[in-house]
């Protein structure tokens, strides 16, 4: 699981419908929002990196978005797998 | 996980990622980001990626990282990261991370065409003993070599340097930077004397003007994209251009974009150029005190063989071009010659191609006369369905910004300068229209060179892992220079090679043709970043070669090994950058590595200890060596002189270059490790401080010599985030050869001090007239280069252009960010993007699966016509990620004849359906 901490930053003007929009989207939450200047920060949970990336791309779409980028990342619970040799390797 | 947990943890986060951009939040938030990082031990660091350098701080927690942020006291992020950012703490746990060495095997012993079998260190550091003396038993020097990295570490590049250049007095050791930034490099030393940018990227906050050329900065370097974004947010006069041959990211934020046909670029800034003369726009006082004119010959070639004998029979007809061309309409009207005749021209300076000598303004005028608005607007215009008209405005509009004596200007370029037949020239062609302008050397007006790798600077050119240089900006093939390396680094007199050894492209072909047999690969995947790739995977399973492959995953280039060795990455280690502002950034151990995983620099040293000097320091044979002092063809014995000096011949090369009474007075442990451990030092089983010894002893060549670093520790306290070199009496240097900011200038309030090259003969455009050379120290050179043609271009058979590049989700050949299975799902193979028009003239649709096809080989790939890079008709783009679809085969090695970079931005190619 992973969760990330992205700033998107909208015109000053659409924050509100900004925040309802990101608030629509899956595993988005908008934690804080600063008015006067347009920046919404929000915390994405996804279940895989794939969902993540993807994840950003759609905040990205949303209308009004000039910038949305990963700040901060929490790896809960990994699972290191490198103790085997890797079965491509292992068969050439 | 609970619920509850999770709720917590995710106010914590989004505390955390307010604080780190500066938005105030309540008590009770930051408690909570306080309270989720509590047991965590937070350390800062720099992006293992691109070449911005941005600061990022790690959190470790059971020797595992646990958490990263953009460092919100990092000048260069301002705490954001980019998605690229994130992977940092992703890449160490990839499932297919190798941890222990691999070597192909059978019955036990080594075999080339055996299977890959797990071995210990001693069993591989034996075998590839045995094969590199076979190798330089046979060949000598030349025959062995190593493919190094921007992504080197500074101690690494370093360590390597030494090894290869004073122990195995082989100069055939060459960065993949040399794809990256080559071009660059070349034109720094040529129109400045010295490497690397005079300003930084405090610029844009100054700037009126970005110009982007050939950089799609939105989705290469979004961080710093960021910063003129949000310029322009706050500064109602800033302009933004994207000048690119395709519509990309950078297109949506640009008020201006320019789209130009391949190689055209050299075109338009001779356009600039000769606009800033007609309208008197020539800072005159600039010009006279600071600048002088320069043209160089133009039938240098393309960097390619210039025999045909290995090529592919479909290869051969753009081959023979590097022997003879028939010049082009425009490059003929561009150099001043009737365009009704023919004019076929041999390439009588393929070898010299950067000779250059001085010419008088009025040369140069003559020079980019014929750039005119009608000449270059017919020749540049990328996209057919743009009127000629409009595309005309754009260029005058262009020219208004670069012209306006009010206006600062910073030109930003990456890949589509640099990866260029002409690479070199259209580098110093946008410093001449700088110059020109003396918009350059003070805030907010820059010519600046991106780089796409994290220590492209610090690590290959500041060390100077080229196959021509030495550390700090010094070059093997001047007495003098390796004088003062030959002293600093205690060897005897004439130890150093003063013949430059082969570049990546040329180790390529030196392992096809046989006259290399030995490779070691370090930080880098050349088997799928080196063009014409069909070429070298060939050479390096079907030959006689043995490579070895340092890499935490199996790249392309470790299948193709003969030997893989598991490193350790980034967090694992100690170490540090370099970034394209001149910033040194250096950071501590902070996890362990896997497994038998260890560090490039513990590889290289542990290697070192099975070379004797006795073996290495005795008469060696160098093909083609006829510099003054040497007996041709030869390096001389040097062990009697090394014997004075107290070496034994049974020394170790170890023991000789690395395990100095000097190094070994750095003690481990060390107070700046605050507790952090060093596997490195550990493994080595010695108690000195391997990579603050190797910083040290580097550090001691750039001091007083313009390119000073501060001391190990400093750029370890918590108040440092990296420091712009030189960095004297404790102060960084934010703009060089400016006064205010640089004390190395010592003449007047400008002064390109650089020392190389300030000395020619003097001529006129068709070449030197006199042989009294003239000196001109202080000053830059505004050079005239024509318009050139691409080596190939589309025609009735190959009929569409073929541009490569990176993005975004990607980064380079994805080693490292493909590792991350779920994303690979999400974009699992590169796609074509094309013109939706050029599909449909082929019968073709979007997610078709096709061939496309080259002179060099074929691939499969899917095209798509509504991605996020929208070619004009007639052109195309494939990112170099994807190894699945493995671009590179059809890519041409032609690359810029001065600067030996691969030109990867223009094949012709062919599609059909499968």
């Amino acid at each position: 699981m992973n969760l990330s901490g992205i700033l998107v930053v909208v015109p000053p003007a659409q924050v509100e419908d900004a925040t309802l929009a990101l608030n629509a989207l899956p595993g988005v939450e908008v934690h804080h929002a600063e008015p006067a200047t347009g920046r919404i920060v929000v915390v994405q949970e996804a279940e895989t990196v794939d969902e993540e990336v993807a994840a950003l791309s759609r905040i990205k779409a949303l209308p009004g978005v000039m910038l949305a980028e990963m700040v901060y990342h929490v790896f809960d619970e990994i699972l290191p797998e490198w103790d085997a040799i890797p079965a491509e390797m292992a068969a050439s | 996980m609970e619920l509850s947990r999770r709720n917590f943890l995710k106010s914590g986060v989004a505390a955390a990622t307010a604080m780190a951009v500066g938005i105030p939040i309540s008590r009770v938030a930051s408690a909570a980001a306080a309270e989720t990082e509590q047991d965590w031990r937070w350390d800062k660091g720099v992006c293992r990626f691109c070449g911005v350098g941005c600061g990022i701080m790690i959190a470790t927690q059971d020797g595992k990282i646990v958490a990263t942020k953009g460092d919100p006291d990092a000048p260069v992020n301002r705490g954001l990261n980019c998605v690229k950012g994130y992977f940092n703490g992703k890449i160490l746990y990839g499932k297919d991370r190798l941890t222990q060495p691999l070597m192909r095997m059978t019955d036990g012993r080594f075999d080339k065409k055996g299977k890959f079998t797990p071995v210990t260190w001693d069993q591989a550091f034996d075998e590839m003993a045995i094969q590199f003396k076979k190798a330089y038993e046979e060949k000598g020097p030349t025959g062995i070599g190593v493919i190094g990295s921007g992504q080197w570490l500074i101690q690494e590049g370093y360590a390597m340097t030494k090894l290869m250049k004073a122990g195995f007095r082989s100069n055939n050791i060459d960065p993949n930077a040399r794809n990256c930034m080559a071009s660059a490099v070349a034109a720094f030393m040529q129109v400045f004397g010295i490497d690397e940018p005079p300003g930084n990227y405090d610029d844009i906050e100054y700037t009126d003007t970005v110009v982007a050329w050939g950089a799609n900065m939105a989705e290469a370097h979004p961080v710093l994209w960021q910063r003129v974004i949000d310029r322009r947010l706050g500064h109602s006069d800033m302009k933004i251009v994207n000048i690119t041959t395709l519509r990309n990211m950078t297109s949506e934020g640009s008020d201006l974009e320019i789209i130009i046909k391949p190689n055209t670029d050299m075109a338009l800034l001779n356009y600039l150029a000769r606009e800033i003369i007609q309208r008197d726009a020539v800072n005159q006082a600039f010009v006279d005190a600071h600048c002088v004119f320069c043209a160089g010959p133009t039938d240098i070639g393309y960097g390619m063989r210039a025999t045909d004998k290995f090529a592919f029979e479909a290869e051969k007809d753009i081959q023979a071009r590097e022997v003879e061309v028939t010049l082009t309409r425009d490059e003929a009207i561009g150099i001043g010659l009737d365009p009704e005749q023919v004019h076929t021209i041999k390439q009588a300076n393929a070898a010299t191609a950067d000779r250059h000598w001085l010419v008088g303004f009025e040369d140069f005028k003559a020079g980019v006369a014929p750039y005119t608005l009608d000449f270059v607007a017919e020749l540049a215009k990328g996209d057919s369905e743009e009127s000629l008209d409009a595309f005309k405005a754009k260029l005058v509009r262009l020219a208004d910004l670069y012209a306006d004596p009010k206006r600062k200007l910073v030109s930003f370029w990456t890949m589509g300068f640099n990866q260029h037949v002409r690479g070199t020239w259209v580098n110093e062609q946008i410093y001449s229209v700088h110059l020109l302008l003396g918009k350059i050397a003070e805030p907010g007006n820059s010519p600046f060179s991106l780089t796409g790798q994290p220590s492209a600077c610090g690590t290959a050119r500041e060390v100077g892992t080229f196959s021509h240089r030495l550390p700090a900006d010094m070059v093997v093939n001047i007495a003098k220079h390796r004088d003062i390396t030959e002293q600093t680094w205690k060897l005897p007199p004439k130890t150093l090679n003063p013949k430059p050894g082969s570049h990546i492209t040329k180790i390529m072909r030196d392992l096809e043709d046989g006259s290399m047999s030995w490779v070691w690969v370090q930080v880098n995947n050349p088997f799928q970043h080196v063009a014409n790739a069909n070429h070298w995977l060939k050479a390096a399973r079907e030959n006689d070669n043995f490579i070895v492959v340092s890499d935490a995953y199996p790249s392309i280039s470790a299948k193709v090994a003969d030997l893989i060795l598991p490193v350790a990455m980034i967090f694992e280690k100690w170490g540090g950058y370099g970034n394209a502002e001149r910033r040194t950034q250096l950071w501590r151990e902070q996890v362990p590595p896997p497994g038998e995983a260890r560090s490039d620099l513990w590889q290289i040293l542990e290697f070192s200890k099975r070379i004797t000097l006795a073996e290495v320091w005795k008469e060696q044979p160098i093909p083609g060596l006829k510099d003054e002092g040497f007996e041709e063809g030869k390096l001389p014995d040097v062990m009697a002189a090394a014997q004075e000096m107290g070496y034994t011949p049974e020394m170790t090369l170890y023991e000789a270059l690395f395990e100095t009474p000097e190094n070994k007075a750095f003690a481990w442990p060390d107070p700046v490790a605050k507790g952090h451990d060093n596997h490195t030092v550990k493994h080595l089983g010695v108690d000195w401080f391997v990579e603050k010894a190797l910083f040290e002893e580097y550090a001691a060549f750039g001091r007083g010599h313009h390119h000073d670093l501060a001391p190990f520790d400093v750029y370890y306290q918590d108040d440092v985030r990296g420091l712009r070199w030189p960095v004297i009496d404790g102060k960084e240097t934010p703009w060089r050869f400016n006064a205010k900011y640089d004390p190395y200038v010592k003449n007047g309030e400008i002064e390109f001090y650089g020392g190389a090259m300030k000395e020619l003969v003097t001529g006129n455009l068709n070449g030197p007239t006199t042989e009294e050379k003239t000196k001109f120290p202080g000053k830059a050179k505004i050079f005239f280069r024509p318009y050139a043609a691409p080596v190939e271009s589309p025609d009735g058979n190959y009929d569409l252009w073929l541009c490569t590049g990176r993005l975004l989700e990607h980064w380079h050949t994805g080693t490292m960010t493909r590792r991350v299975p779920e994303l690979h799902r999400a974009m699992p193979a590169a796609v074509l993007d094309m013109n939706e028009k050029d599909a449909e003239a082929r019968g073709l649709k979007r997610q078709d699966t096709v061939w496309i096809e080259s002179r060099r080989g074929k691939i499969k790939a899917v095209i798509e016509t509504t991605g996020r890079n929208r070619p004009p008709r007639g052109y195309s783009f494939m990112a170099f990620f994807d190894e699945s679809v493995f671009v590179n085969k059809l890519c041409i090695d032609a690359t810029c004849p001065i600067s030996k970079e691969e030109d990867f931005k223009k094949t012709a190619i062919k599609i059909y359906k499968v």
